[in-house]
Formats: structure tokens, sequence, C-alpha cells
């Protein structure tokens, strides 16, 4: 099957790089709103994540999964406020 | 919400490739391993294929395809007989590893008497196999992982349940990132909600509180049940588990779920699903029991809702989604690594991916913040 691309990406607000204030890690960001990002990961990006490689698996059968970096969360916050990640503001 | 002016007035086409013929890559459950072990063949359609599962004297569940390479008689209307499968037209005798035994009118076996094997695994209480159009056996990192309670005493036994479904599995497989279907679907109210793809792994991590026009208020007496917390990963194309706790005003219940499907062929799929609950002093004795049963007829329910929906739509490839949904296209991107060779798995399908719906904090407190941030620069102070 041929691999397509979400019509929101081709009509709206691209991802947008960002480098993580803690360890430099570059991804891509997107916010469709105040509540909502998306992050892409490159194998990189994952492989210099400081947070990652300091984690250690959680409990249960998905615990193995890592669940998030505060610090790139941190930086996302961070640069929403700056306004270096738009935020489509619909007046909800 | 009022509809965006539209640039033309095009009709948006929906657009849909033929369901794949080959079949994804990866450990697939055929269900509770005691089933298939009463000494006796079972037919198993899977991939395209009739299978036969039968259990050797030796102890071990085996998968092989169901035809025999002799005449084509059927194996799984055959008899087990010690280590092997014998055929029911003329006594041909197939061992596990998918190689002819022995012929007992014959002096010898032909060369090249051998028939298709399937790789199996028998996991807390589950009887999976590994299908791989390429023929290769299931990488080492390429594993289905350990649930706990599954063979522990404090925990109930699997409440299974298996459906057919008249549609291409990957409806099924949709509904990962489909947050707003909880709603509508299953009267269920996300919070929180959080997809990662990562390597051959889809996550959903959701929290959220039952609807209360849908759910009645507890009677005296009875706990209420404010919410609930879900960890659910598929690990690969069809096995899900979702460990998952259903919170109450004075106690928490402890589950896993199991979500699990396998393609029967491109247009239909057995759909299984599998609940097991933790006892502990809120549910002492039957009472988990009940409660398992009662949660397994509770997650058929919301399956029923699933399969009203299914066997009605059509296949999409090209669905036109708003900026309140899921990533659909991520999750099919991920989904496509289990369908080609491991050699064309492009980094994009297995790079991690994540999508955050958090709506714990309210809009208001994010303006607030951005106005005394601008506030602040106005003044020349660092925001």
């Amino acid at each position: 099957m041929t691999i397509r691309q979400d019509n929101r990406l081709l009509d709206g607000a691209p991802m947008l790089p960002l480098r993580c204030h803690q360890c430099g890690t570059r991804v891509q960001v997107r916010k469709s709103s105040w509540h909502q990002t998306s992050i892409q990961w490159d194998k990189e990006a994952v492989d210099a994540c400081l947070e990652r490689r300091a984690s250690t698996p959680g409990g249960g059968p998905n615990g193995d999964q890592f669940p998030a970096c505060e610090a790139l969360r941190q930086t996302i916050r961070q640069a929403v406020l700056d306004g270096a990640i738009p935020v489509p503001d619909d007046g909800l | 919400m009022t509809a965006v002016e539209s640039e033309h007035d095009d009709v948006r086409a929906i657009e849909a490739e033929a369901a794949p013929t080959r079949f994804a890559r990866g450990w697939h459950c055929l269900g509770l391993s005691s089933g298939f072990k009463d000494g006796k063949p079972h037919t198993v359609n899977a991939f395209g294929q009739k299978l036969v599962v039968f259990q050797s004297g030796d102890g071990k569940l085996n998968v092989l395809d169901a035809y025999c390479r002799h005449m084509g008689g059927d194996l799984s209307q055959g008899t087990v007989k010690g280590n092997e499968i014998a055929c029911p037209f003329h006594d041909w005798r197939w061992g596990g590893d998918g190689k002819c035994k022995s012929i007992p009118y014959s002096r010898r076996v032909p060369l090249r008497a051998r028939t298709a094997a399937w790789t199996t695994m028998d996991q807390d209480g589950l009887l999976f196999v590994w299908n791989d159009p390429e023929g290769n056996p299931p990488p080492a990192d390429v594993t289905i992982p350990r649930i706990e309670g599954a063979t522990r005493d404090d925990w109930t036994d699997w409440v299974w349940s298996e459906t057919i479904v008249h549609t291409n599995c990957r409806e099924v497989v949709d509904n990962v990132v489909d947050m707003a279907h909880f709603f509508y679907v299953h009267y269920s109210f996300p919070t929180y909600f959080k997809n990662i793809f990562e390597g051959h792994t889809a996550t959903q991590i959701m929290k959220g509180m039952g609807r209360p026009d849908a759910r009645p208020p507890a009677k005296d007496g009875e706990p209420q049940m404010t919410g609930n917390t879900s960890v659910a990963s598929y690990h690969g194309p069809s096995f899900m588990v979702d460990d998952l706790t259903y919170h109450y005003t004075n106690m928490e219940i402890k589950s896993v779920l199991i979500n699990a499907h396998y393609p029967i062929d491109a247009h239909s799929f057995v759909l299984h699903s599998g609940i097991i609950v933790q006892r502990s002093d809120a549910l002492e004795g039957d009472a988990a029991d009940t409660m398992a049963r009662k949660l397994g007829d509770f997650i058929l329910r919301g399956f029923d809702q699933d399969i009203q929906i299914w066997k009605n739509k059509t296949r999409i490839d090209n669905p036109l989604l708003c900026e309140e949904d899921g990533p659909v296209y991520q999750l099919r991107r991920w989904y496509e690594q289990f369908y080609v060779d491991v050699a064309d798995v492009t980094p994009e399908m297995v790079e991690r991916f994540e999508y955050e719906l958090d709506t714990t904090r309210p809009v208001e407190a994010w303006r607030k913040e951005v106005e005394d941030n601008l506030a602040r620069r106005a003044e020349g102070q660092p925001a």
C-alpha cells in the first residue's frame, strides 16, 4: 500500500524543527491546539535523548515503552509561549 | 464550529486500494492454548490457508498446513498418533517440524515430503504462531511481553471470547488512534490521550471518565466508578495488551485486557478478547471472577458496537481528518512495516512518533500565561 501524507500536514501547519534545551536533540513538533502536541523523532534523536538513556522500564506488560521526555515537554511548552511553535487559536 | 469555505466545490473522492493479499509478518494469537490440548487436531482458517493445530505426545503445540502433501487429505480431520498427526486419507504421519516421519504401508518416505510448519509459542495460557511471508524465524527482539497476572493465583483465569468479523483487519487496528470514536461509539470520555509508535509497537495511553449520561449512578452502598487509566500496546500487527485500571471512590481494580486478531483471509478475521482481573481486599473470592465476567461482557458490547460500524462502512485509504482526530496516517505508516519484506522496512515506518492530547490544563490557563509572557516582554523583562 502507498504511504499517504496526512491531509492536515498538506493543508495546515507543517511539523517544525525544535531542539531540546536539555540535550540539543532535534525533533519535529506540531500543535493543532493548546491541548494537542505531535512529536516526530528520528533514530539519531532517540539515541541522543538523555532522559531516555537514563530511564528504566516501568512495570506491567507495556512498561518497556518510554512514555515521554519531560525536558522536551518543557522545551515545547516554552517554544509555544515564545511563539516559536504556533498554536491555531480558533476562539474555543 | 462553522464549516470553512471550500476553495472549490470538487467532491471529495474516497480512495481505497484492494486489501493486501499478503498477511502481516508477526506473532498472532490463536486463542487459549488449553483449548488445543485435548489430544485432537483442530482446524484453524488463517493467513488465507487451512491450518491444523495439534498437541503432540511430547506436550508441544504444533501448527501445520492442513493439507497432506500426498493426496491433499485434510490433516485437521485426522488423528494424533504419538508425536505426529496422521492423515485420515492414507495415514501418512507428519511431525510438528513439517516433515513426513513415516508412511505405515511404505518402506520409505519419498524425497521432499515436507509441508509448511509455523513456529509456535505457548505463553501465559495463550497459543501464538509466527507468520512471515518470507519464511524467516522470529527475530529475538520481536517478542510478546509476559503478562504476569495470567499465571498468578491472585488473578482470575482468562475470560476469553472469539468472534468472526467480515472485513479486513486494518479496521480493528485503526481504533488505536481513533479518540473521537471512544466518545461516540463506546460512551467514554477521555481527558488524556496519547499514541506512541516506535519499532514494532504502537501504544495508546488513555485516562478517561465514564460519561455520566451513559452510565447510571451507583446504587446506595456500591462504589462509584470515577474513571480509568489504560496503557495499551500492540506488540506487532495483531496482539494488543491493555494494562487497565478502574478507579472507584474507595478502591482500584487492576485488569489486563487482550485485544487480538488473526486474518482468515483479506476480507475476514477472527477477533479475540480476553480479560483477567486481580483479586484484592475489595474483590475477594468469587467477586473478582464476577467482575472479570462483567468486564468481559462490557468489552464484548464494545466490540459489537465496532462490528456494527465495520460491517457497514467502506475501506478508505484517504480519510479526511480534522485537527481533533488522532494520527490515522501515522498509524498506517507504522502498520505498513508488517506488509513489506524486512529489507523494505523504511525508517519512517519504525521511527518514534508521539501524539498527545492533554485536556487537564484549561485553555484559559494557557492564554493567561501567554498574555503574562507578552506583558513582561513589553516591559522589557525577560519572558
